[in-house]
């Protein structure tokens, strides 16, 4: 059995208890009782730090104590799909995807453009006319589509989507869907959560 | 007070700040973000000041010949004086005010009230090093060019126009004016530009960040204050520049070249 991508615990006072534990190389989906456990979970893995009453390891190392370089490291192998890393309103498509893997210096700015092109016409848009768009130009399936594609150039070990299809329609949920070969298709041995409520996960 | 003594603490970190991390600007995207500013301070602006700057010369010459009498040896030193050192900074200073720190004041305080700068710190990305930093070093840079280029065309537009206002030709406003002015005239004037260039892209980031609400409302009210504080500092810098230059230097060891 492969060794744990993510391992988490939420103790709530009333409420009942989050623990989640996602082996590395799987795609898994989560369903959380409420909007507070998964905005719980996903601040502590975008910020890759816990409080008191939650437990977060990733890739076997609690992240409790870690040091801001340890920190780092490990924030260079997660990627995140989420509302509240949403995309940044005076950037056209192509700045958007590339700017936090370009800023780090994880991955050449060709490498970026490359892999944003190939994602975005294998997922069924064409990519010249859609990068140069702006994100108040775009639909919610789109600004998910670039926040996705902005993960994809990362290239991360650990990919964690929150909420993919809350907001759309059913053709866009149809293209959505499409998003986890496309990751696993370039992350063979990555590890993938989806991330919903369980209330939205039984509609 | 206590605010003012606040936003004065904010403004003396956060340059220290930018000051302490120019070398950001080897990063990509925080390059494409300075380039950026200064193809809006200052290629932008440029087409808009062509006219006023060229009337600016032969304005100020005209109307003091007419006051003063004066012959085109006097004319000269007017523009040399007043266009080269003092209104041709201004000028520039004042029109990045009006442009380019109010969309920044705007564009910061929008983006901190929808939560862009905790999407921004969420990608582990300094909001320091990708907002302020590029735009500071920006509006400096652009600042200059545009002051030089104001100055440039106040003074041809001068000694062009003024031959129909005064009793003078262009080749002696020309001779006259290459005879009196020196490379400290320039030095001083671009110096002072880069400065205001500085304080202005520091207060209108510093409002922009910090707006007095996180709502709505709170985008106009950071604007005024940054607009207004900007224009505060343009003046204090200037003056103090003035005393400098013009007053003595180093406790009257060295003169200034007037």
């Amino acid at each position: 059995m492969s060794a744990l991508a993510l391992r988490y615990d939420l103790r709530r006072d009333g409420l009942a208890p989050v623990s989640l534990a996602v082996p590395g190389g799987v795609t898994q989906r989560v369903r959380l009782p409420d909007a507070e456990a998964r905005a719980r979970l996903v601040g502590a893995v975008l910020s890759t730090r816990c409080a008191a009453n939650e437990e977060l390891e990733l890739f076997g190392e609690p992240v409790r104590g870690l040091r801001a370089a340890g920190r780092g490291r490990l924030h260079d192998r997660i990627g995140v799909v989420t509302q509240a890393m949403g995309l940044i309103s005076n950037l056209n498509a192509w700045e958007n995807i590339s700017l936090e893997a370009a800023y780090h210096g994880t991955q050449p700015v060709a490498r970026i453009a490359r892999t944003a092109r190939d994602a975005l016409e294998s997922l069924g848009t064409e990519p010249s006319a859609f990068l140069a768009r702006l994100p108040d130009e775009m639909d919610l399936f789109e600004r998910k589509l670039v926040a996705f594609v902005r993960l994809l150039a990362k290239e991360p070990a650990l990919a964690l989507i929150d909420s993919l299809g809350e907001g759309l329609n059913r053709e866009q949920a149809a293209r959505a869907a499409r998003f986890e070969a496309e990751y696993r298709a370039r992350q063979p041995e990555g590890t993938l959560l989806f991330v919903d409520l369980a209330e939205e996960a039984s509609q | 007070m206590l605010r003012a003594l606040r936003e004065i603490e904010g403004g003396v970190r956060l340059s220290l700040n930018v000051a302490g991390r120019l070398p950001v600007l080897r990063k990509p995207p925080v390059l494409e973000s300075f380039l950026r500013q200064v193809y809006f301070t200052g290629v932008t602006a440029s087409t808009g000041v062509v006219l006023r700057a060229s009337l600016l010369g032969v304005l100020i010459i005209a109307i003091t010949m007419d006051v003063l009498d004066a012959d085109a040896d006097l004319a000269v030193k007017i523009l040399l004086w007043v266009v080269l050192r003092e209104v041709g900074p201004l000028a520039a200073a004042m029109v990045v005010i009006l442009r380019t720190g109010t969309a920044m004041s705007a564009e910061l305080a929008m983006m901190r009230i929808s939560g862009q700068t905790d999407a921004l710190r969420r990608m582990g990305i300094e909001s320091y090093d990708y907002l302020v930093v590029p735009r500071v070093a920006g509006v400096m840079v652009a600042t200059a060019a545009l002051t030089a280029y104001i100055q440039f065309l106040a003074v041809a537009g001068g000694m062009i126009l003024s031959p129909f206002v005064i009793q003078a030709s262009f080749t002696e406003l020309y001779t006259k004016f290459f005879d009196l002015v020196a490379p400290v005239d320039f030095a001083y004037s671009i110096l002072k530009s880069m400065m205001f260039g500085f304080a202005i892209a520091l207060t209108c980031c510093y409002h922009g960040l910090n707006p007095p609400a996180l709502t709505q409302n709170g985008v106009p009210q950071a604007v005024t204050r940054a607009v207004t504080q900007s224009a505060v500092a343009v003046l204090t810098i200037n003056a103090l520049f003035a005393y400098l230059i013009f007053g003595v230097l180093f406790f009257g060891l060295v003169k200034a070249v007037v």
